[in-house]
């Protein structure tokens, strides 16, 4: 065979006379992408994606179709082709309706396997769901029982009857694990040498500890408090998360290698000046520790506390005088651990003050209700107007009457006051529990934004200081729940790690093809109730501060898990197009319009095919023809509406098709399933 | 006498059969006159035709004839007193719309009865098919066409000659030459005409192909919606096979070549040379891609070669009069003449046929007469879906493929559909996109996707919901789509567009930021209303008024109720007042 030398991308290959520009480059390392093509069969040429353009010619070319010319010079990266190539890729994914990734990982902040881990639960490989989890969340025993999972109101099980119980699946696994012999640990890479310090041991300076030290790095954690966790081991109440959990998981963490200073405050212990010396790179998540003001009269007085001072006191043991009558200002989860705890602490009468009603309450709906359980008294659409004192001391507080008006920026109905419109509580403490603030000690040469938060560049989390890094709570947006946290956490640990390796740190967003699923498309599923986890009764755990879930039993664990519906598409590891779709940035929602419907095919045996994913490579029917001798699938109808469909149209099942899968092999995408 | 009635498919439709039975229904056994039909004569604005002929020579044209003066013409051409028709005779101004013709391709329409072939033997048929085979070799009648300069009318405009020495040169079992008559464009109506018109033409200048490329086999690909284009060229096959014309050993020759009828299911797509051949392969019609090229891997992926309708009729007079004949008339990159199916707003639409080299205005102006009621003359679509528009201010455009090309529009198959001042472009554009949406095969993503996107933009804008920034989004998808289509469907589905933004911006940008249309044709944006100081409250409006939109008393000035209104346009045409006012 005469050989030929061609240039692509700059690039010389050498290849076969009549060979094609995509064949020799295929043959040279050299990935010309296309969707369409498979050298088993007849040439189509339909995607577009494979457009190269060869010097001196006027038009782009169809690589697959293109016998390339002894010494031409072709490309794949000119503006010209590689915009073609974004606006094929466009025009493509504005049809196509993927669901890359199931609706509860795209909403969990950090983005966790959650389809992975549950589908591990369910055939009862809790090391595996670990594992899994762990890529994201290096704490689950301890996230899984406080997240507010975000991912549980996504979840499209909600569709048909009640979502799935994510989050405590993950600490059911998580303890199932560490109460194992062998409990699931990541290895770390080799040593790099690098030293990074991070300031501050709660849930976001832990995970990127983790991550950074199975990256390699030495990683030094300095924390003010006697223990590490933050918010999770001083704010959050025993009853909630037994602080024998987070001790594990932290140890756990140490055990790889990360070194823990406890009861090192900077600017007392060591200045900011040090650490940065101390080390390679800074990640600073302190988090944010002071409690808001209240704004009204009588602040000052005895008796009036911050909600996470009181909890913080609890947690270490120190449970404050609080008298018998105890206001708890606020409507978040704060307040709910603030009053539960108070009455945890003796309290007779807690009462809640929030000026907007329980709709509003950003609260999770069932620490509301347990509270009320447990004797808490909600005093919606009441507003602290002055903190009566007496003696410097808390006597009463003075509550203006307030109703619901116009909806504000966030869309929730603004409190208004009722004019004249007031009562009076005799309460001996008031805790408020309204927000809490980054209080930059020791840390006052980093930018901070209008908020008084630290200034993070939302795709890096670096600071106005080079090699100087922030997340969590003190940052941005201020405080969120945990797994924002460690969301964030992710970023900087991936940042850092490029940083330290000099290499581009902002990863660019991945795209994922998502999907407007109706509770008509999920009629058919089978209904299953959501598992109902036991707890301890109100009565009882009011006096003590044992943990109030009594978690799932193995059964319960194992059946829920097997509720997941699987939104998430199986083929997303193997796609090609999602590949495509990632590699220069897209933005197929310009093009939007008109969609091919998603539906399910299951006339062929063993074959699902799902419509919304199809992008007409037409491979399944060619193969089908070409290859399996078969031509049982074909195109239908023209223009936008053309669709592939399988013949006998009307039959149940059909049944000339040999089961040879021959289809779902080529395709592209994870438009064919094989099932069964 | 002889009367002659034009009965091709627009002169039937205009009433041509009634007025030929109403004659018939007159005739006695021995008339002293006879009653015959011919094809199209090209003048649509004056169907139904009759022609009244003495021996060969036409002494009067009837135009808008009705079976009401069936008696009348029946009375003339028996008495040759014809003072009778003469309110039915053509104007001397009409006439001069085919006076100004240069015909060729046409040369026979409307003269002959097509499905008689002693006629078409009669104006010189099958001579130059017998000079050709008896006289010439295969690469001198390719030679012949080379000097002529026949380029493919169907659209691309590519050098006959090379298409069929390409052919000629190319190896295989069997070769076929196929004729593509599946003429889709909306408003091209020529091939259609020489079909039905002159079907002997057709086959002579296939044979005459066939026999250069050293085809076994002829095949006619049209469209299943000419019926008598079909009807027609049936008979005229079955009259040339027994002519031996057709089949072994034409005229004695040794030359053997048959012709068959293929017709399509309407896919416009199907015009296109590679779809066609895998719909005459009884495959869906998608196009291939090339290379290989039909002449290489054709039909049944043997050497095929495929020339338009009016590229073959051109064949037979070129081998007659000379290659230089023709290429005596047009321009230096353009030869011959081109026909024109000229429709829309025009005062006289019909088939024009010109020498290359004339002007756009000599067309529309010169022989169509200009716009109809006296409205200004605002752009003409050539080529059709594929081609684009041009606008007034290049009325001096000359008919050649380089300059047409350069508007913008392309000379396409011929299709010249005039628009007024009352024509919307972006509608235009939305129009045709429409048409090449509904139309892509489904094939390649560009033109599937592509064309669907573009369609929805310009519905949007015409709907008044247009954005700031999607007129430079139609621009980039329509350089997307001209890149990455895989056919000529796909990559000149987006010429409309371009045009239009090219010319008339301004009517996108009112219609995308003042959420007006110009031209007052986008109904989402017009208001109805009446003025009350015109209005005579003749409750008219109001009776025509199919929404019930329109009140008021007798006498008094009436109201339309814009809630209710349908923007029909009805009140408008009603009004004898001029008080409805459309902004």
């Amino acid at each position: 065979m005469e050989q030929i030398k061609i240039i692509i991308n700059g690039k010389e290959c050498v290849g076969n006379k009549g060979e094609t520009v995509l064949n020799i480059a295929a043959n040279n390392g050299i990935e010309i992408p296309n969707l369409c093509y498979n050298g088993q069969l007849k040439l189509y040429g339909a995607c577009g994606l494979c457009l190269v353009e060869a010097k001196g010619m006027p038009k782009l070319m169809r690589a697959c179709a293109t016998v390339a010319q002894d010494g031409a010079v072709y490309s794949t990266q000119t503006p010209r082709v590689v915009k073609a190539r974004k606006i094929a890729l466009e025009l493509i994914m504005s049809d196509h309706e993927g669901d890359c990734v199931a609706p509860c990982s795209l909403n969990c902040p950090a983005h966790t396997d959650i389809q992975g881990y549950l589908k591990a639960i369910a055939n009862g490989d809790d090391r595996e769901a670990v594992r899994i989890i762990k890529e994201k969340i290096p704490i689950p025993a301890s996230i899984g029982r406080v997240c507010p999972h975000p991912c549980e109101s996504h979840c499209r099980r909600r569709l048909v009857e009640e979502p799935l119980s994510v989050a405590y699946l993950k600490a059911f696994a998580a303890d199932n694990d560490l109460a194992s012999e062998n409990p699931f640990t990541a290895v770390c890479e080799e040593a790099s040498g690098k030293k990074v310090a991070i300031i501050g041991g709660g849930p976001a300076g832990l995970t990127a500890a983790y991550y950074l030290r199975l990256s390699g790095h030495d990683v030094t954690i300095y924390e003010a408090m006697p223990e590490m966790g933050g918010m999770l081991r001083y704010g959050i109440p025993e009853y909630r998360l037994p602080k024998a959990v987070l001790a594990k998981e932290v140890d756990a963490i140490a055990k790889l290698g990360v070194e823990m200073k406890n009861n090192v405050k900077v600017g007392n212990d060591i200045s900011f000046e040090e650490i940065k010396n101390s080390a390679d790179a800074v990640l600073v998540t302190v988090g944010a520790w002071k409690g808001s003001s209240m704004r009204c009269k009588g602040e000052e007085l005895e008796g009036v506390l911050s909600g996470i001072d009181f909890l913080r006191e609890v947690n270490m043991g120190n449970i404050p005088d609080i008298g018998k009558n105890v206001a708890v200002v606020g409507g978040g989860n704060t307040a709910m651990d603030a009053c539960r705890t108070a009455v945890r602490c003796g309290a007779e009468n807690v009462y809640v003050i929030y000026r907007r009603t329980r709709a509003e309450a950003p609260a999770e709906d069932i620490e509301i209700e347990e509270a009320i359980e447990e004797g808490v008294e909600f005093l919606f659409l009441t507003n602290p107007d002055e903190i009566i004192g007496e003696n410097g001391k808390v006597k009463a507080v003075k509550l203006q009457i307030m109703e619901l008006g116009e909806p504000d920026a966030s869309g929730r109905r603004k409190p208004v006051p009722v004019e004249g419109a007031f009562k009076t509580l005799e309460v001996d403490t008031v805790i408020s529990a309204i927000g809490q603030k980054y209080a930059p000690s020791g840390l006052e040469e980093i930018g901070v934004t209008g908020w008084g938060t630290i200034q993070a560049d939302e795709a890096t989390c670096l600071t106005n200081i080079d090699g100087v890094f922030a997340a969590g709570d003190a940052t941005n947006n201020g405080a969120s729940i945990a797994i924002d946290a460690i969301a964030e956490a992710n970023i900087a640990a991936r940042a850092i790690n490029a940083y330290l390796l000099g290499m581009p740190m902002d990863f660019p967003k991945p795209y994922y093809s998502e999907r407007n699923v109706t509770p008509e498309m999920l009629a058919d599923r089978e209904k299953m109730p959501r598992a109902v986890m036991s707890v301890k009764a109100p009565e009882y755990r009011k006096g003590n501060f044992e943990a109030v879930l009594n978690g799932f039993t193995e059964e319960q664990a194992r059946g829920e898990a097997k509720r997941c519906l699987e939104c998430g598409c199986h083929d997303f590891k193997d796609c090609k197009l999602i590949r495509y779709a990632n590699q220069d940035p897209i933005d197929p929602a310009r093009l939007a319009g008109a969609k091919h419907e998603c539906f399910k095919e299951t006339r062929l045996v063993t074959i699902e095919r799902d419509q919304g994913k199809c992008i007409l490579c037409n491979l399944c029917v060619r193969t089908c023809k070409e290859v399996a001798n078969e031509s049982i699938l074909g195109l239908v109808g023209r223009g936008f509406k053309t669709v592939i469909k399988p013949e006998f149209e009307g039959t149940d099942r059909i049944a000339v098709c040999k089961d040879c899968r021959k289809c779902a092999e080529v395709c592209p995408t994870g438009a064919l399933k094989i099932i069964g | 006498m002889r009367i002659v009635i034009g009965e091709g498919s627009c002169g039937i439709a205009a009433g041509a059969a009634k007025v030929h039975k109403a004659i018939e229904a007159l005739m006695t056994e021995n008339e002293s006159f006879t009653l015959g039909s011919t094809g199209c004569i090209g003048m649509c604005f004056l169907e139904p035709i009759v022609d009244l002929y003495d021996g060969k020579i036409l002494i009067k044209r009837l135009v808008k004839v009705t079976a009401d003066d069936a008696a009348v013409i029946v009375e003339a051409a028996r008495s040759g007193d014809l003072s009778g028709v003469e309110k039915l005779v053509i104007s001397a101004e009409d006439e001069e719309f085919l006076n100004r013709q240069t015909r060729i391709a046409l040369r026979h329409c409307g003269l002959i009865d097509p499905v008689s072939l002693d006629d078409y033997r009669n104006a010189d048929g099958y001579q130059a098919l017998e000079k050709a085979l008896k006289t010439m070799t295969p690469e001198q009648v390719i030679e012949e066409i080379k000097v002529s300069g026949l380029a493919g009318r169907g659209g691309a405009g590519f050098p006959t000659w090379f298409k069929w020495n390409a052919a000629r040169q190319s190896v295989g079992e069997r070769k076929y030459l196929i004729c593509n008559a599946d003429e889709g464009d909306p408003g091209a109506f020529m091939d259609r005409a020489v079909i039905e018109s002159d079907p002997h033409s057709l086959i002579e200048g296939m044979l005459i192909g066939a026999y250069a490329i050293g085809a076994c086999e002829m095949i006619v690909y049209v469209r299943a919606e000419y019926p008598l284009a079909i009807t027609n060229l049936e008979i005229a096959i079955d009259a040339a096979r027994k002519a031996n014309l057709l089949g072994e050993n034409i005229l004695g020759t040794g030359f053997s070549c048959d012709m068959r009828i293929k017709a399509g299911a309407g896919a416009f797509v199907c015009g296109e040379e590679t779809a066609l051949i895998e719909s005459l392969e009884g495959k869906r019609g998608m196009p291939r891609l090339k290379p290989p090229f039909p002449a290489q891997k054709g039909y049944m992926d043997e050497p095929s070669n495929i020339n338009n309708v009016e590229t073959f009729a051109n064949v037979s007079w070129i081998i007659n009069n000379g290659g230089e004949a023709f290429a005596a008339m047009g321009t230096e990159n353009s030869k011959g003449t081109k026909v024109f199916a000229l429709t829309g707003k025009i005062r006289k639409g019909g088939l024009v046929e010109i020498p290359m080299g004339k002007t756009l205005r000599d067309v529309i102006y010169g022989i169509g007469g200009g716009i109809r009621d006296n409205k200004e003359f605002k752009a003409v679509q050539m080529g059709g879906p594929s081609g684009g528009c041009i606008p007034a201010d290049l009325l001096d455009t000359v008919i050649d493929y380089k300059a047409l090309a350069a508007t913008g529009a392309i000379m396409g198959s011929g299709g010249m559909v005039v628009m007024d001042e009352s024509t919307c472009m972006v509608g235009m554009a939305k129009f045709f996109l429409d048409f090449t949406a509904l139309e892509s095969c489904g094939k390649c993503v560009h033109c599937r996707i592509g064309t669907a996107r573009m369609q929805e933009i310009l519905t949007r804008i015409v709907k008044g919901e247009g954005k700031e920034g999607d007129i430079e989004l139609l621009e980039e998808l329509c350089d997307a789509v001209k890149d990455g289509a895989l056919c000529g469907l796909g990559q000149t589905a987006p010429n409309p567009v371009l045009t239009t933004i090219r010319y008339f911006r301004n009517e996108y940008e009112a219609h995308i930021r003042e959420k007006k249309c110009p031209a007052k044709e986008c109904v989402d944006l017009l208001t109805y209303s009446i003025d009350a100081d015109k209005c005579k409250g003749c409750t008219l409006c109001a009776k025509k008024c199919p929404a019930k939109a329109i009140s008021g008393e007798v006498k008094k000035a009436h109201i339309i109720d814009e809630n209710i209104c349908i923007r029909c346009g009805q009140c408008v045409s009603s009004c004898r007042f001029g008080a409805i006012i459309v902004e």
